[in-house]
């Protein structure tokens, strides 16, 4: 709480912030649901593909990489995923439906606030998330990456475009019970012809699911993280494009009232 | 020293205006008017709350209240009609901000984070206010000093009801909006919130509330109105609305034995096991009545006088074909 910086403006804004990504944590973390399958579940798959796929050389099923080195990205990407989009799809719809944020509307919390401490919270989680599997990749014996300014960019960027998407997805579901559902129906065929589980190599399968948003995220991060290769710009471009049509959903769609008008 | 403003100006302005404040009014509606689709919910309604005071609007399920209360609190557009929340209008979403630092609101459902603690919720809420109240403060004046490490999932019913007053409080607002606030409370809990609404009016805060609960209104209103189908039907005190200070006195006993309505001195209704007498001059009649039944040698059973509670006044406004209106602007 930065009650101090109350009567000036714009450090008053940048306190707001803070706390209001403070309490988000704290919120988070509380909830063992949230903490175990966003968090965990990332962390507890890599460590068995560790196990699994340990001191694996290069195969040409895995494009020639070793096993590690698809997985560490992909499941990167996964965990990405699973604190940004499904986390605010389902959280965001919950809360709407318990009345949650038609009580925020009611505070002086202006909605960006309310939105970018969502976003902060969210992009520290992932990073959390992804220095772990980047950690526990390495104990099982992969190379620790180099182009790390690409690997940052690839996933501030993703996390933003798929927190987009999930507060995308919130606006258009009208049941949170229905959330976990839908956000898992739209997700599970996704990763898989992506190639997060497995790598695809059908070219007619690629094509499509490189239009998609998953697997130019799983290029983005393949690329600095197992090849050393740098900024992966068509990726990141469908992959922003993506974010920017959740955003327009977002911004038209979002509701904060329980019952439609 | 009084400001006045001029859309402010034609409004009565019974409480002194503290200086450089730009509203006379705390709250003021003109014809507001608002329908879902065929239904229309709020019919042309007005009032004015003043500041510092208890306001109630008084009315049965589906009567209009929580639509009027949500306009107010900038949750809903309306269709027609002037609305002034502390000289601001809140359909406009710009001056939100400005306007939401300054009026709290309790609602009807709870709606409150299910891991936090009972002083973490207050204090994440506490962050978004510019003043707000101390947060051990407001903890104790709702009466959960005992709960406050407690988890929001692990309280009453009742304790989140108070919690959700603590969130309504703790801006120190100069308006607090109360939707229904004692709903599903036991009767000691009814009292202690009476007594935390009391003490806000005394430390200033002006307070409207809705209530379907007429010893509620009696209670805690300075005045109210009376909304029955989208239309206020009455406004005035609770010791004045519909008449009530000017109504007839009813006398009610038992007819003596082996005697009939017609038998006594004055006009009575048979109703039930009883009669009923109204007078406008109840010592006068009592005495006729009671002198005839010492005459015969007899007594009424049962007999009490009273005057038409407010309940009688309420059922006899809100169940009616056609809506009459009595405004009632004594005070």
């Amino acid at each position: 709480m930065n009650i101090t910086a109350a009567r000036h403006a714009p450090r008053r804004d940048v306190g707001l912030l803070w706390h209001q990504i403070r309490y988000e944590q704290l919120s988070f973390w509380r909830n063992p649901q949230s903490a175990f399958f966003t968090f965990v579940f990332p962390v507890v798959l890599i460590t068995i593909f560790g196990a699994l796929f340990h001191g694996g050389g290069g195969s040409s099923y895995f494009d020639g990489l070793s096993a590690l080195q698809y997985y560490v990205p992909t499941i990167a990407a996964l965990s990405v995923l699973g604190s940004c989009y499904s986390q605010l799809a389902i959280v965001l719809s919950m809360r709407r439906q318990d009345g949650i944020l038609k009580r925020v509307r009611a505070t002086p919390l202006p909605a960006w606030a309310y939105f970018l401490g969502l976003l902060a919270h969210c992009i520290m989680i992932s990073a959390i998330d992804v220095a772990l599997i980047t950690g526990i990749g390495s104990l099982f014996g992969m190379p620790l990456p180099t182009q790390w300014p690409a690997i940052a960019l690839a996933l501030v960027l993703g996390a933003a475009s798929f927190c987009a998407l999930g507060v995308a997805v919130a606006s258009l579901i009208r049941n949170s019970e229905a959330a976990p559902a839908v956000v898992q129906l739209v997700l599970f065929p996704l990763l898989f012809i992506s190639g997060t589980y497995m790598p695809i190599h059908s070219a007619m399968l690629n094509r499509i699911s490189s239009a998609l948003p998953v697997r130019p995220f799983n290029q983005a991060l393949l690329g600095p993280f197992a090849q050393h290769t740098g900024f992966d710009w068509n990726n990141l471009a469908v992959l922003a494009a993506w974010g920017a049509a959740g955003a327009l959903i977002a911004i038209r769609r979002f509701r904060w009232n329980p019952r439609p008008q | 020293m009084r400001t006045q403003v001029t859309a402010a100006a034609d409004m009565t302005t019974p409480a002194a205006t503290p200086a450089g404040t730009p509203y006379a009014s705390a709250v003021v509606v003109a014809g507001l008017r608002k329908s879902y689709g065929a239904v229309q919910a709020v019919r042309g309604v007005s009032f004015t709350v003043s500041r510092g005071e208890i306001f109630a609007l008084l009315g049965p399920n589906g009567a209009g209240k929580t639509t009027i209360l949500e306009i107010l609190e900038g949750f809903r557009a309306r269709d027609a009609g002037r609305v002034e929340v502390l000289g601001a209008d809140p359909g406009d979403r710009s001056g939100g901000r400005a306007l939401r630092e300054r009026i709290g609101l309790v609602l009807q459902d709870i709606a409150v984070e299910p891991y936090l603690t009972v002083r973490e919720t207050i204090a994440r809420n506490a962050g978004y206010y510019p003043a707000p109240r101390d947060v051990g403060e407001v903890i104790d004046l709702v009466g959960l000093a005992g709960q406050q490490r407690k988890k929001v999932r692990n309280l009453s019913g009742g304790q989140k009801r108070r919690l959700d007053l603590a969130l309504g409080l703790i801006g120190n607002p100069d308006l607090l909006f109360l939707d229904e606030p004692t709903t599903g409370f036991d009767p000691n809990a009814r009292r202690d919130a009476w007594e935390v609404v009391r003490n806000l009016r005394g430390a200033g805060t002006t307070i409207m509330l809705t209530t379907h609960y007429m010893d509620e209104a009696q209670a805690l209103a300075d005045r109210l109105a009376v909304i029955s189908d989208g239309q206020i039907v009455a406004e005035g005190t609770p010791a004045t609305i519909g008449g009530r200070d000017t109504a007839r006195a009813r006398i009610h006993f038992t007819l003596p034995p082996g005697c009939t309505a017609a038998d006594l001195p004055v006009d009575a209704m048979p109703a039930g096991g009883l009669v009923t007498v109204q007078t406008a001059e109840p010592t006068q009649t009592l005495h006729q009545l009671t002198g005839w039944a010492l005459r015969q040698g007899t007594v009424l059973g049962q007999l009490t006088v009273d005057r038409p509670s407010l309940e009688d006044i309420y059922l006899r406004l809100t169940d009616h074909g056609a809506p009459e209106r009595r405004p009632d602007n004594t005070d």
